[in-house]
C-alpha cells in the first residue's frame, strides 16, 4: 500500500482523480494526464552549444455538477494532492451557472478503429542516446555548410524530440492510453551576397524516425534554400499568376483552419458561417484534416475528451462539407463532436486540426512551373499577414520571378495578396508532392492572380 | 515552417513542438492555465466568487532554503563546470474570458519549480523540475551537470543578496489586490462599452488575464536576487457584422499596473470604444493600394517597428554568431540622424520592466543608437562573457523549463521635434497606420513585416478613407535611414507587446513618437 505522499502512476493519478471528483459529489468527470521526456540540442560549429532534458507531467481535471463546470490541474501526483485539487473543483464546479450544453461527449469513451496501426510510437526515436542526437545535429550543420562555399555560418543545429505518454480517464467509461513520439531537427544557414546576407532556414518533424530525411539531406535543402536567394530583387507592383510552394500553402491553410471552426461558425464571426454545402474553392481543392492518418505528427486514438479521432472531409472537390467540433461545441450547434477537442491538461478543450493537408493533385512541380508565361514563385514569407475574420492575406514574400515557365531570377521585397476566398477559387493546378512534414501540409498550388506590390514603379 | 501567433490552442501538445527560429511578435494574449470555472451568467457572479480569497504570492526562499540551493550549485558544478545557476519561480496566473454575454471561464493557475543551468565553455547544460522537492531538483542538477568536461572542483562563491533597486514598486499590484469580482467587471464594462457603442457589433469577447511572479536567481559566482513581477492585461476583440461583411478590431489596457488603474488610467470603456471603432472604421474601408510610397506610423505600439528592424538584430546571439546584418555595424550609421533608440527595462508600469533580469542582472537603460550609429547591443550573461561584453540585463527567459536568451525589454525611438499633425499635411498620397498588428523579422537577412489593422489614406495633407488589409514589408538595413521625420509626442506602450523567439514568449513594451518615413512598401490587393 503506497503512502500518502507517494507519487501515483499516470493511469491511478487519472483515475483517482475523476473517482475523488465523483465521491465530492461530482455528477460527470473526465481527467486528461500528459507525461512526456523532452530533449533539446543545439549544435553550433560542430560543438554542443545548449543541451536542455527534462522530464514533465501535468494532470488537468473536469469536473460536472448538475451542468456546472470547473477544471483543475497540477503537476503533484501524491494521492493527497489529487484528492485536494479534486474537491476543490466540485466547490468551484457548484458555484458555477448551469449550462444546458455542458457535459461529457454523448458517446463513452473510444479508440479510434485499429488504434494499434496509427503508428503514433516509434521506439526508435524513444531508443536515441543523447550522443546519436547530438551526431544528427552535427551531420546537418556540415551539410549545410558543404552546400556551397559561400555558405560560411549557420545560427547552429536545433534538434528537437520528444517521447509523451498520454491518459484520459472518465465517468463515463474505460480509461484510454497512448504513447507518442516526435523528432525534428531545423537549421538556417547564411550565405554571403555581396554586403548582404541570405538565409535559407529549413526543418522537419515527424512522429518516427524512418520518416525524417537524413540529415545531410536537410542541411543540404537549408544550404540551397540560402544559396538560390543569393541576388535577390524587387519587382514592380502588379497582378501575376502566383506558385505557392508546400511550405507557403501549408501556413495558409493553417490559419483557414479556424474559419472551420464549428465555434466560430455557431457565432457567426467565420467568413465560412453562411457557406456550408456551397462550393467555395475550384474543384481541384480537396481539404482533408485526418486524425487517423498512420505515422501522422498529429495523430492520436482519441482526442482531449476521449472522443475517437477520425477522417474529416472539410472540402470536397471545392465543395465546403462541415465544420470541426468538440463536444460542447458540438451541443451547442446541433452537431457531434468530429474528434477535433484539443486540449492540454491546463486548459478547457478547444478545437483544433490533428493532421490537416490538400489532397493531392495531378501536376507534377514542374509542370506548374512551365504553365507560367509571367508570375512569382513564392517560397517564403513574414510570420504574419493573414485576417482571421476577413481571411484577408497580405504576407511578405521571397521567391522566385518566372518567365516563359523557367525561373528567372531570386525575388525579395515584395508583399503578396488576396483574400482566402478569391485564392480557394482560383487554385488552377494542384500539385502531386504532397508531403507529411509537421501535422500541416500541402502540395504546391498554383494561384491563377494575386496583387504583387513591390518598390519599383510598375512600368 | 512558421510558429503561428493566435488565439486558439493548435494541434496536439508534443507533436506541436515548434522548430522554427523565426523571430516574431504578437499582439494578443499569453495563455492562462489553471483552476476554471467555466459560464458563469454576469449578473450572478459576485456571490458565485465572492468567497475567493486574496490571492498571496510567497518568495521562492519559502520553498527553497539559502542552503538547499547551495547544495544544488555544488552538484551541478560537481562534473567540473566553472558556472552553475539556480533559478525558482512561483507564478499565479488568473484568467477571465467574457463570451456571447457570459463569463465563459475563469481560470486560477500556479507556475512553480526550477531550472538548472551549467556552462562550461560555450557550453550549456540545462534541466528543470516542475516542483521544489530536493530529490527532483538534486536529479535536475546532476543531468545539467553532465555538460562540462573539465576537471572536477569549483567551489560556489557565498551569496551577496542584490542590491539592485526596483525602478518602481507597485503598492497595490492590480493582479493580487484587485479581487475576482472586480477583475470579471472590468470584462463586463468592456463587453457592454463594445457592443452599446454600435449596433452592428454583434460579438465581443473580452479577456482579463494577469501574472504574479515570483523568482529567485542564485549563481555559483555568488549571486543572489529575487523580484516580484505583476502584469495585468485586459483586451477587448468585437467583430463588427453587416450583412456578410465582418470586421474586427482589438484593443488593450494594462501592463505592470495598480489597481486602480482600470478607472484612473485607462478604462475597459476606452478600451472597448477603441475596439469597436477600428471594427466599425474597417466595415468601409477601402482595400489597401500596392506600392511604395510615403508612410507615417503612429505613436506608441507603432513602436513594434523599432523592435522588429532595429531590436532583434541587436541581441546577443546573434552578434556573436555573426548571424546579424548588425554584426559588423558598431559605431557606423544605421538609422537616418534624427533617431535615438534605447533599450530600457526601467520604464514605469511597462511590460517589459524589473529590478533584476532573469540572471539576476539590474535593471538598466541603454542607449543603444545616438543620433543615428549604432552605438552598443543586448547582451545576456552568456553571450557578453564569451565576447568580452557586460551583460545590459538582457537576459531573459520565459519560465524555469526554459534557459536565458537575450531579448529586449521596452524598445523605443525617443521623441523629435515635429508636429506629428505638420507631417501629415506634407504628405500629398500616402499611408496614415493608426494601429499595427503582429510583426515579424529575419534577423539574418533584414527582412521584416507588419500587419496593419488600421489605416488612413493621406490625401492632400488630410486623413479621408480607412483602409484595410495593408502589410508594411521592407529591409531593416535600409528602412531605418529613411525615417524624414519623428514627432514630439513620443509615447511608449506599456500595455500590449509579447514577443516569441525561439519557443520562449516574454512581455516587452515598445515605443515611438509619430514617425514618417519617406517610402515603405505597402501590400495590398488593390494594384
Amino acid at each position: 500500500m503506497p503512502s500518502a505522499d507517494t507519487n501515483l502512476t499516470l493511469q491511478k493519478a487519472a483515475e483517482s482523480a475523476v473517482g475523488f471528483a465523483l465521491k465530492a459529489g461530482a455528477k460527470e468527470a473526465d481527467a486528461l494526464v500528459e507525461s512526456g521526456a523532452q530533449f533539446r540540442v543545439d549544435v553550433l560549429q560542430g560543438e554542443v552549444e545548449n543541451l536542455k532534458q527534462a522530464q514533465t507531467r501535468g494532470l488537468g481535471l473536469r469536473v460536472f455538477v448538475d451542468k456546472r463546470t470547473a477544471l483543475v490541474y497540477t503537476s503533484d501526483f501524491r494521492e493527497n494532492a489529487i484528492k485536494d485539487i479534486a474537491t476543490r473543483a466540485v466547490e468551484l464546479a457548484k458555484k458555477a451557472q448551469a449550462d444546458e450544453a455542458a457535459g461529457l461527449p454523448a458517446t463513452p469513451p473510444a479508440m479510434a478503429a485499429d488504434a494499434a496501426g496509427l503508428k503514433t510510437y516509434d521506439p526508435a526515436v524513444a531508443a536515441l542516446t543523447a550522443e546519436q542526437k547530438i551526431d544528427w545535429a552535427r551531420s546537418v550543420e556540415k551539410a549545410a555548410l558543404a552546400y556551397d562555399p559561400r555558405i560560411k555560418r549557420t545560427d547552429g543545429c536545433s534538434l528537437q524530440s520528444g517521447v509523451g505518454e498520454t491518459w484520459y480517464a472518465s465517468s463515463a467509461g474505460k480509461s484510454l492510453t497512448y504513447r507518442n513520439t516526435g523528432i525534428g531537427g531545423f537549421i538556417n544557414p547564411l550565405a554571403d551576397d555581396g554586403d548582404k546576407q541570405q538565409s535559407g532556414g529549413y526543418g522537419e518533424f515527424q512522429s518516427h524516425l524512418e520518416a525524417l530525411s537524413t540529415p545531410e539531406a536537410i542541411g543540404k535543402e537549408a544550404g540551397k534554400r540560402a544559396i538560390d536567394k543569393i541576388g535577390a530583387r524587387g519587382v514592380p507592383t502588379q497582378k501575376v499568376p502566383v506558385i505557392l510552394h508546400p511550405d507557403i500553402a501549408g501556413n495558409w491553410i493553417q490559419n483557414l483552419f479556424n474559419a472551420f471552426s464549428g465555434e466560430q461558425a455557431f457565432k457567426k464571426v467565420s467568413y465560412l458561417t453562411e457557406k456550408l454545402g456551397q462550393p467555395i474553392a475550384s474543384d481541384l481543392v480537396t481539404l482533408i484534416d485526418d486524425g487517423i492518418l498512420p505515422g501522422g505528427v498529429g495523430t492520436a486514438p482519441f482526442d482531449g475528451e476521449g472522443g475517437a479521432t477520425q477522417k474529416n472531409l472539410l472540402i470536397d472537390k471545392g465543395v465546403m462539407k462541415m465544420f470541426a467540433y468538440n463536444a460542447y461545441w458540438g451541443r451547442r450547434a446541433g452537431a457531434r463532436s468530429t474528434g477535433n477537442a484539443t486540449r492540454g491538461y491546463q486548459n478547457a478543450p478547444g478545437i483544433g486540426p490533428r493532421n490537416l493537408y490538400i489532397a493531392n493533385g495531378a501536376s507534377t512541380p514542374e509542370q506548374i512551373l512551365a504553365s507560367v508565361d509571367r508570375g512569382f514563385w513564392m517560397v517564403d514569407s513574414g510570420a504574419f499577414g493573414y485576417n482571421a475574420t476577413t481571411g484577408a492575406y497580405s504576407y511578405q514574400a521571397a521567391g522566385f520571378w518566372i518567365e516563359k515557365g523557367k525561373v528567372a531570377f531570386p525575388v525579395a521585397e515584395i508583399t503578396v495578396a488576396s483574400t482566402t476566398l478569391d485564392m480557394l477559387k482560383s487554385v488552377v493546378m494542384v500539385g502531386n508532392d504532397l508531403r507529411y512534414n509537421g501535422n500541416v501540409n500541402s502540395p504546391t498550388l498554383k494561384i491563377a492572380e494575386m496583387t504583387i506590390s513591390g518598390r519599383q514603379a510598375a512600368g | 515552417m512558421h510558429v503561428h501567433g493566435s488565439f486558439q490552442h493548435r494541434g496536439p501538445a508534443l507533436g506541436a513542438c515548434s522548430i522554427s527560429r523565426r523571430d516574431f511578435m504578437r499582439g494578443s494574449l499569453a495563455v492562462g492555465a489553471g483552476v476554471a470555472v467555466s459560464r458563469l451568467a454576469l449578473d450572478t457572479w459576485a456571490p458565485v466568487l465572492a468567497q475567493a480569497a486574496q490571492a498571496e504570492l510567497p518568495p521562492v526562499t519559502r520553498f527553497l532554503t539559502p542552503d538547499q540551493v547551495a547544495e544544488l550549485l555544488k552538484l551541478a558544478q560537481s562534473k567540473g563546470a566553472p558556472f552553475a545557476e539556480i533559478y525558482g519561480e512561483y507564478t499565479i496566473n488568473t484568467n477571465f474570458v467574457l463570451d456571447e454575454n457570459e463569463l465563459r471561464q475563469a481560470q486560477y493557475g500556479v507556475l512553480s519549480g526550477v531550472g538548472v543551468r551549467v556552462i562550461d565553455g560555450d557550453a550549456v547544460g540545462y534541466a528543470y523540475a516542475d516542483e521544489f522537492g530536493m530529490d527532483g531538483l538534486r536529479e535536475a542538477a546532476r543531468v545539467a551537470a553532465a555538460i562540462a568536461r573539465g576537471k572536477p572542483g569549483g567551489t560556489p562563491r557565498a551569496f551577496a543578496a542584490t542590491k539592485a533597486k526596483a525602478p518602481f514598486v507597485l503598492v497595490r499590484p492590480a493582479p493580487l489586490t484587485a479581487s475576482e469580482g472586480e477583475k470579471i467587471d472590468l470584462c463586463r464594462r468592456g463587453n457592454e462599452a463594445a457592443r452599446t457603442r454600435d449596433p452592428r457589433i454583434k460579438q465581443v469577447q473580452v479577456i482579463m488575464a494577469d501574472t504574479s511572479k515570483a523568482i529567485l536567481v542564485a549563481n555559483s559566482d555568488g549571486v543572489w536576487a529575487e523580484d516580484r513581477q505583476f502584469i495585468s492585461r485586459l483586451a477587448v476583440v468585437p467583430t463588427a457584422i453587416d450583412g456578410s461583411n465582418r470586421q474586427g478590431g482589438m484593443a488593450m489596457a494594462g501592463g505592470a499596473v495598480e489597481a486602480d488603474y482600470f478607472d484612473k488610467v485607462r478604462t475597459p470603456e476606452q478600451t472597448a470604444h477603441e475596439a469597436s471603432d477600428t471594427a466599425i472604421a474597417l466595415l468601409t474601408a477601402v482595400d489597401a493600394k500596392a506600392g511604395s510610397y510615403p508612410v507615417i506610423i503612429n505613436h506608441g505600439w507603432g513602436g513594434v517597428l523599432v523592435h522588429e528592424c532595429f531590436g532583434h538584430s541587436l541581441e546577443g546571439d546573434g552578434i556573436r554568431k555573426k548571424t546579424s546584418i548588425r554584426e559588423k555595424q558598431l559605431n557606423q550609421k544605421v538609422c537616418s540622424d534624427i533617431v535615438d533608440i534605447y533599450d530600457d527595462s526601467t520604464v514605469p508600469n511597462a511590460r517589459g520592466s524589473f529590478k533584476v533580469d532573469d540572471e539576476g542582472t539590474p535593471s538598466q537603460k541603454s542607449h543603444v543608437v545616438e543620433k543615428g550609429v549604432l552605438k552598443g547591443y543586448l547582451w545576456d550573461r552568456l553571450n557578453a562573457d564569451l565576447t568580452g561584453n557586460t551583460s545590459t540585463a538582457n537576459g531573459r527567459r520565459n519560465s524555469y523549463r526554459d534557459f536565458p536568451i537575450p531579448r529586449m525589454t521596452n524598445t523605443y525611438i525617443a521623441g523629435g521635434t515635429s508636429k506629428p499633425a505638420e507631417m501629415i499635411a506634407s504628405i500629398k498620397n500616402g499611408l496614415f497606420c493608426k494601429n499595427l498588428g503582429g510583426g515579424s523579422v529575419n534577423p539574418a537577412d533584414g527582412m521584416f513585416s507588419f500587419v496593419v489593422s488600421e489605416a488612413y489614406l493621406i490625401e492632400d495633407g488630410k486623413i479621408t478613407s480607412a483602409v484595410k488589409g495593408a502589410t508594411l514589408t521592407g529591409n531593416a538595413a535600409d528602412a531605418m535611414l529613411r525615417i524624414e521625420g519623428l514627432g514630439d509626442d513620443l509615447a511608449i506602450d506599456t500595455k500590449t507587446g509579447t514577443c516569441g523567439k525561439d519557443g520562449q514568449w516574454k512581455p516587452v513594451g515598445v515605443g515611438q513618437p509619430t514617425v514618417m518615413f519617406s517610402e515603405m512598401t505597402v501590400g495590398g490587393t488593390r494594384a
